[in-house]
């Protein structure tokens, strides 16, 4: 039931993000499917004992690649969905404790958790970037097969 | 094939690319792209986030034009179809002129999506994540509401405000205050969650990704001015979030 409700959300709000940004109507619900297979893998994760900086990371790399995968199904530029597709994974409530520690004068305990912050967006950032490489390899391979034949 | 209308084409398409929130490096590879299918020598091209220069040669003469962009809002769709046409172009399956007609319409073209209907994605995104971040089903509406106040007020000051980080830092602070007035009035409500979903609609999505892209594609110095871009918009949220909370306490 809970697993059923942050599917419906995290569709919903990669959804209304790639509304925000403008994103053709053909590609709308192929954006909130981005968002919700990262959310997925999110959820799904730490069951298997993995920490949120890595959830993260897979997650992202798992956005990252379909995104480029949907890019060459309906051919369109794949920022379109790899916007959107990152939004359930924002660590939201990881800046906003930090700026609390930092407001309420608990330094130490404000930069642990920037630091958090920090790692969790690089996360995102390593993961999109290794989806973008581990994508372009395969494709560059595929071609190579090609000219060879 | 005269080099004037090449020249226009490219740099219109590239234009419209930077403009509306295309990566630098799609920019540039487009222009060199078309140039190279109308049958130019030696293309070059360079696009940082504000400005766009293009030089090739063709019988003998070199030409260079540069233009600046700087005015960027973010639409996706028009880059969508920027991308469509220089493709057709290349391949073959359109006429210079014909390309160069249907950039100047996608250039001229509305958004697909009317403004309310944005204001309100931008509510149900805060809700939904909001809701995402653990919240209960009372934070919903308030949420919702608060998102909505943060996107309306972002068009708000973009009219009177020429500086993007100022128009970022009051949005978010009047949505901070959309919270804090909602926590006073009803305490049942989680003040951190409606503060997480109201910031949503600041979030510097594309700038992020978009430097990622420009980053590896080896354009290093639109990747950093775009993270710079991004950095800036999420230290006037923090700064925004920081004066609610003080009042907060």
């Amino acid at each position: 039931m809970v697993l059923l409700k942050g599917l419906g959300l995290s569709l919903l709000s990669s959804m209304a993000w790639g509304l925000l940004f403008n994103v053709p109507v053909r590609t709308l619900l192929a954006c909130g499917f981005a968002g919700l297979t990262g959310w997925l893998v999110f959820a799904l994760l730490p069951l298997f004992g993995a920490e949120v900086i890595l959830c993260t990371f897979v997650a992202a790399t798992v956005v990252s690649m379909l995104s480029q995968m949907l890019s060459i199904w309906l051919r369109v530029p794949s920022t379109n969905f790899s916007v959107a597709g990152i939004i359930p994974l924002v660590p939201g409530s990881l800046a906003y404790k930090a700026m609390l520690a930092f407001v309420n004068g608990e330094y130490i305990n404000g930069l642990t958790l920037g630091m958090q912050t920090a790692m969790v967006a690089g996360a995102i950032a390593s993961g999109l970037i290794l989806g973008i490489s581990v994508f372009t390899i395969w494709r560059e391979t595929r071609h190579a097969r090609k000219r060879a034949q | 094939m005269s080099s004037d209308l090449v020249m226009d084409t490219c740099l219109l398409a590239g234009e419209i690319m930077l403009k509306n929130g295309g990566e630098t490096y799609r920019t540039e590879e487009t222009m060199s792209l078309i140039a190279r299918a109308a049958g130019m020598d030696s293309v070059n091209s360079s696009a940082t986030p504000t400005s766009i220069i293009l030089s090739f040669r063709t019988n003998g003469q070199d030409h260079t034009r540069m233009v600046r962009t700087p005015s960027r809002t973010i639409n996706l769709n028009k880059v969508t179809l920027a991308n469509d046409v220089s493709r057709r172009f290349v391949s073959g399956k359109i006429t210079l002129l014909e390309a160069y007609h249907l950039f100047e319409q996608i250039d001229r073209g509305k958004p697909v999506y009317p403004r309310w209907l944005l204001h309100m994605a931008a509510g149900i995104a805060s809700g939904s994540f909001s809701m995402l971040a653990g919240g209960s089903w009372y934070d919903l509406l308030p949420s919702v509401l608060a998102g909505l106040t943060v996107n309306l007020s972002l068009q708000f000051f973009e009219k009177f405000l020429r500086m993007k980080f100022f128009t970022e830092f009051m949005s978010a602070l009047l949505g901070g205050l959309f919270a804090f007035l909602s926590v006073t009035i009803f305490p049942q409500l989680h003040f951190s969650i409606l503060i997480i979903g109201a910031m949503l609609p600041l979030f510097p999505g594309i700038a992020i990704t978009n430097s990622l892209r420009d980053l590896i594609a080896g354009d290093l110095v639109a990747g950093v001015s775009r993270g710079a871009e991004a950095l800036l918009t999420a230290l006037s949220v923090a700064v925004a979030t920081a004066i609610t909370l003080w009042f907060m306490r």
